[in-house]
């Protein structure tokens, strides 16, 4: 995780870089108003051309890479909950208990919620702005904690893949706990959900905390949940 | 005309440019979600936008060059001849 974080300071160094750069070229071209011959316009070429797209690549990696991160999750009030329990040394719940997990480490909501696939990260990324979405027209100015917005859930139930990516069905200390071995073939199959023993109140226990709040404020009623 | 044309792209696409890297640094300091976004779509199709008209202005220049210079050789041909004619 250090070595992802000194990566991602890099491409926002160097993004920064080619900001100051391109600046720095198209301050002196509109302050000194030089006439276009070969070297201003190879400048130029540097700072319209050249620097911003530097700062585009690099910023777009550093970026991508933030999204991915607890704080980035946090940064929309509806979630701080969510962070509160998850970043919570003393919490039980099973957010909590993988954010402390070094392997985890700052991307603990990413992993447990991103899609598992080929093209996961680009279906993640499409839901993230729908959450976005959401947030503009639903929960802007819904008290701190976003109690005055409908309840938030998930848009498709949780995969048992994202669980089976590290719990593997194949560990012998995962086989010899007696309940999996009852419902082995349902378990990988899908058909049952990990979430159905270990699921509501053991994840997000204050985010049900909130939701019993928007229930008893009413205002979350007024809306359908989405599906 | 025409050099006042490429001036005023070559000023726009500068102008345009900085907005562009305005909004993608603000997304590298302040990494808010709405800025993110921003910076992924405005930001870059701004500066994508201005990088073609600077090499449209570029384009003009060289046209602009290039006609000058045909009417120059032409003009100092003629007076060549003249000359010889002489």
């Amino acid at each position: 995780m250090a070595n992802l974080d000194s990566v991602e300071k890099l491409l926002k160094l160097a993004a920064l870089a080619c900001a100051s750069v391109s600046v720095a070229i198209i301050a002196w071209y509109l302050i000194r108003r030089p006439p276009l011959g070969r070297l201003t316009k190879v400048l130029l070429l540097l700072g319209l051309g050249v620097m911003p797209l530097g700062v585009a690549l690099t910023g777009n990696i550093a970026g991508y890479e933030y999204t991915l991160k607890r704080p980035f999750c946090g940064s929309c009030h509806v979630m701080a909950p969510y962070i509160r329990d998850a970043e919570d040394p003393k919490s039980q719940s099973l957010a909590a208990i993988h954010s402390r997990n070094h392997r985890f480490g700052e991307q603990s909501c990413y992993t447990c919620h991103a899609d598992y696939s080929m093209f996961g990260a680009v279906t993640t990324k499409m839901n993230g702005l729908k959450h976005l979405y959401y947030y503009v027209i639903e929960y802007a100015n819904t008290g701190p904690d976003g109690e005055g917005g409908p309840p938030i859930h998930l848009y498709k139930p949780m995969k048992n893949t994202t669980c089976t990516q590290c719990h593997s069905t194949e560990a012998p200390r995962w086989l010899a706990t007696e309940p999996h071995q009852g419902m082995l073939a349902d378990i990988r199959s899908g058909e049952m959900s990990c979430l159905n023993c270990h699921g509501e109140e053991n994840v997000h226990p204050l985010a049900l905390h909130r939701r019993a709040k928007t229930a008893q404020s009413g205002a979350g009623a007024r809306k359908e949940a989405r599906p | 005309m025409k050099h006042l044309q490429v001036k005023r792209l070559t000023y726009l696409a500068a102008a345009a440019t900085l907005g562009a890297v305005g909004l993608m640094v603000l997304s590298i300091v302040s990494p808010k979600p709405i800025f993110l976004v921003l910076a992924m779509s405005v930001g870059q199709g701004l500066g994508t936008l201005s990088l073609a008209a600077y090499l449209l202005a570029i384009a003009l220049d060289l046209n602009i060059s290039a006609a000058l210079a045909d009417q120059v050789e032409e003009e100092v041909g003629e007076m060549l001849d003249e000359k010889s004619h002489e």
